[in-house]
């Protein structure tokens, strides 16, 4: 077999040992490559960052499922992070059954990671006072026009059974009045009915985080101000967790980085893969 | 009289739904809503034949000791499995089904969903070739999104990020919008074909 | 002195009076309500001019009461850059009269009453006029080209390489006696690309008739399933071979999407099939079954009409149908007259919808918006 009939004809199995390689690598060997920040993630940013402490609340709906959980429960967390370290309260909700557990693990974490270093009441983050977990509601569509309304009526009790009438967070957060933007973190269509119906009654502000693929057809709502900013897939994340280490709101990167830094070694793979696949149907046809 | 009966009820349906469409009124909703709930109990008396069929082929394989029969002994012991402990002891969050769907159903799901990575590495390597012109713009534009979307893209050029993502935002958005309006006709005619008793092959049989 | 102490309290007064009219604010005006268009009743829309002082107001308030009630009782607010409400909690049978309060200060400042209004359902959705227009246009259109079918007139269309290589497909599993595998999509029945897909699937099913060659279609949703079923069973009857159907061709698996293609690939592991046809609607799963696909060296047409999923079906099959090519292959491969007719009706359509869109563009260059007329409600 010549050179270029080989390089065309690698065995699968070489590449995806090799791709295992590259992926597992940046969690054993950590490095930083530094995120070309997209304007969609920094006007996202921007916007909370000028939110005031102790003010109106954030509406973050984590609407993810495992099989999108890569790329968007590390969104979660970066959102988190920034809204606790800025004192903005959090009012969290869930509109697809698989989201709960994931969104309990995304409060857990953040909080925990918080508190454990908190020295004073400010440092901390206490549930029912700083952030609300409602838990999942069926009916999304009908959910979020009827929170225009009344948030209680909708959630009468959240994903602990607590009644929200007893959370002092909840006592000051009625409605939409009381909420800056409301973010939902997705793997599927959800953003857009929040622009058609809450955005549109009660002019409360949308921003977004869905997967790469999704992504792409948000943007002319990006262009005509109805999502006020948009991480798109595991680079909207690391993108994001660039910002808050930037800025001083947490001391290292999360997960996003150290999968965009497998997503980098991949995308060079394929590359590379494709130059040599290439390279030898070039030869093989000119000897042909 | 076997075609006849189909089609008048296909077309009768038809074209009362589509009536249906431009009717506010709370008769024309009600009527909306029954015909809802009837679409989901003939989902579900279907169900039963499914399962039926289901039972009926992997029972066959083991029974037989065909090739491969332990996967269907496996995919019987799973249902009968999932719906008895459903049944039993109930689907609230903290029950044993949900604890099975999160801890293995879940993660089993996540792991189909990562081998796409794979499957992305291995279709590129033996797709993207330059064969014809066409090929070669496919190939040259996603080079341009995979590297202009990677951390170091603006190391290689300054304008490279911005260039990929105006060929996410312009080119490919253009042509996904004009595919989708050949969709949406291609989608409305099938429709319309189907009410108006054009379109047959759905029913078998001769034309 | 009295005469000293009278003007300074006359002109306190006269101050205090002049203050008052200062700082009182101006209610708001021309309450209007009416009944909410293109509903099913139980809906009144009440609109008011703003207050000349709407800087200084910080929400209106909303009152209303039926006629028989002696008091007003508030219902809602909106903020004071909103100026319209739409009140969805009232009944058919009643009327009712609103007035809206400005509030500012802790005070209310109180318009008029509105007119007296009472809500009913329309028999007719004005705001859908346009979708029915368009029904009719294209109606007409599909009339047109099948009258002219009927009548034998010859009619052309392009060559689709993917159908073209339908027969070729079928004859290369017969030859290395190998099934084929046909899978429907993921959407249930009512995805008009998984009826487009059983169209097709009869088609495809006639040709495995005449050739006997083993026959795999995977459903995911049972209603797909016995819709398949009875598919492909009048196919075999159609070209004489009923004897010939098996049950075991079709097939349900599973609903799970992801367990769905855990399906569908170990089918192709283990029973090889030499063609596989992906026809419908795929969401994130189509790579994983049309790479196993490619693997195992099988001939693949795919169609979708998932515009997400169609790159790697481009880069995974040997053919793909891309947008309204699924929707064509029917006619494609029946060639019956008037299939082929109503594909030109298609075609026309969407040369239509150009037109409409050039015209509209130009007209917004000359900041004519006719973009409404185009708004579905």
């Amino acid at each position: 077999m010549r050179w270029y009939e080989r390089i065309a004809a690698i065995d699968r199995r070489i590449i995806y040992i090799i791709l295992s390689v590259l992926v597992i690598i940046p969690f054993f060997i950590p490095f930083t490559m530094k995120q070309n920040i997209m304007p969609q993630t920094q006007r996202l940013y921007n916007f909370i960052d000028s939110l005031p402490p102790n003010d109106k609340a954030i509406i973050l709906s984590l609407d993810y499922t495992p099989q999108t959980m890569p790329e968007t429960h590390p969104m979660a967390i970066a959102i988190l992070s920034h809204c606790f370290a800025k004192n903005i309260p959090v009012v969290g909700m869930s509109f697809d059954p698989q989201a709960p557990g994931l969104a309990i693990d995304a409060f857990t974490t953040v909080v925990d990671g918080i508190n454990l270093n908190a020295l004073t009441r400010e440092d901390s983050v206490i549930y029912g006072e700083d952030y609300v977990y409602l838990g999942w509601k069926s009916g999304r569509v009908a959910a979020e026009i009827q929170m225009g309304e009344s948030i209680a009526d909708v959630f009468p009790r959240d994903y602990f059974s607590i009644s929200i009438d007893s959370l002092p967070l909840m006592q000051r957060v009625k409605n939409y009045k009381q909420v800056s933007i409301a973010i939902i973190i997705a793997g599927a269509d959800y953003p857009q009915d929040w622009i058609l119906y809450p955005q549109a009654r009660y002019g409360v502000r949308v921003g977004a985080g869905l997967t790469a693929v999704m992504s792409p057809k948000y943007y002319p709502f990006l262009q005509t101000g109805q999502l006020s900013g948009l991480l798109s897939g595991m680079k909207g994340a690391a993108e994001y967790e660039t910002l808050l280490l930037k800025n001083g709101y947490v001391k290292q990167l999360g997960k996003a980085e150290t999968g965009m830094n497998s997503q980098s070694l991949i995308h060079i793979l394929i590359i590379v893969f494709i130059i040599l696949g290439n390279i030898g149907f070039f030869f093989s046809r000119k000897r042909k | 009289m076997k075609r006849k009966i189909p089609l008048a009820i296909c077309l009768i349906m038809g074209v009362v739904m589509i009536i249906q469409f431009f009717i506010p009124h709370p008769i024309s909703l009600a009527f909306n809503r029954t015909i809802n709930n009837w679409v989901i109990v003939l989902m579900a008396f279907a169900l039963i034949l499914a399962i039926g069929n289901l039972i009926r082929h992997h029972g066959i394989r083991i029974s037989h000791r065909q090739a491969n029969w332990p996967y269907s002994a496996v995919t019987l012991l799973g249902m009968f499995a999932m719906a008895i402990i459903g049944l039993i002891w109930g689907i609230e969050p903290e029950s044993l089904y949900q604890k099975i769907y999160l801890n293995i159903f879940a993660p089993l799901s996540a792991s189909m969903f990562a081998l796409l990575a794979y499957y992305m590495t291995s279709a590129a390597y033996r797709a993207f070739k330059a064969r014809s012109l066409e090929a070669t713009l496919l190939l040259a534009s996603a080079f341009v999104v995979m590297i202009g979307f990677m951390p170091f893209a603006q190391y290689l050029h300054p304008r490279l990020p911005a260039f990929a993502e105006w060929i996410m935002q312009v080119p490919n958005m253009a042509s996904q919008r004009g595919i989708l309006f050949g969709i949406a006709f291609g989608a409305i005619a099938t429709a319309m074909k189907i009410i108006l008793g054009i379109e047959r092959s759905w029913l078998g049989g001769k034309e | 002195m009295w005469g000293l102490t009278a003007c300074a309290v006359s002109v306190q007064y006269t101050v205090f009076i002049i203050l008052i009219l200062a700082i009182s604010i101006v209610p708001p005006t021309d309450v209007i309500a009416h009944d909410h268009p293109n509903d099913a009743g139980s809906s009144i829309i009440i609109s008011w001019t703003p207050s000349q002082d709407n800087e200084q107001i910080e929400r209106y308030i909303i009152f209303r009461k039926t006629l028989q009630d002696n008091e007003f009782t508030n219902i809602g607010f909106v903020k004071n850059t909103v100026f319209t409400f739409v009140d969805d909690q009232v009944q058919d049978t009643l009327s009712y009269q609103y007035k809206i309060g400005a509030l500012a200060d802790n005070k209310l400042y109180y318009s008029h009453p509105s007119n007296e209004i009472r809500s009913y359902p329309q028999n007719f959705h004005t705001g859908r006029i346009n979708i029915l227009v368009g029904i009719i246009i294209f109606g007409i259109l599909l009339v047109i080209f099948v009258f002219r079918a009927k009548l034998g007139k010859k009619i052309f269309i392009r060559k689709i390489p993917g159908l073209e290589a339908v027969e070729e497909a079928v004859g290369r599993a017969t030859e290395m006696g190998k099934p084929i595998l046909y899978v429907p999509g993921l959407g249930d029945i009512d995805y008009t690309s998984t009826i487009a897909s059983m169209n097709i699937l009869g088609e495809v099913a006639k040709k495995i008739a005449v050739y006997d060659t083993p026959l795999i279609v995977c459903n995911r949703w049972s209603v797909t399933y016995t819709v398949a079923k009875e598919v492909v069973r009048e196919a075999f009857a159609t070209e004489g071979r009923p004897d010939r159907f098996k049950e075991d061709y079709v097939r349900y698996l599973t609903e799970a999407q992801f367990g769905f293609a855990a399906a569908v690939n170990g089918i192709m592991v283990r029973e090889q099939p030499a063609t596989n046809f992906f026809i419908g609607s795929f969401w994130a799963e189509s790579l994983i079954m049309a790479e196993t696909g490619a693997q195992i060296g099988a001939i693949q047409i795919a169609g979708t009409d998932q515009v997400l999923q169609l790159p790697f079906f481009v880069a995974a099959c040997d053919y793909t149908l891309i947008g309204e090519e699924l929707y064509a292959a029917s006619a494609y491969l029946s060639r019956q007259p008037l299939l082929l007719g109503s594909l030109k009706a298609q075609d026309y359509g969407k040369l239509l919808v150009l037109l409409l869109i050039f015209v509209l563009t130009i007209l917004a260059f000359l900041n004519i918006n006719l973009l409404p007329i185009l708004t579905i409600q």
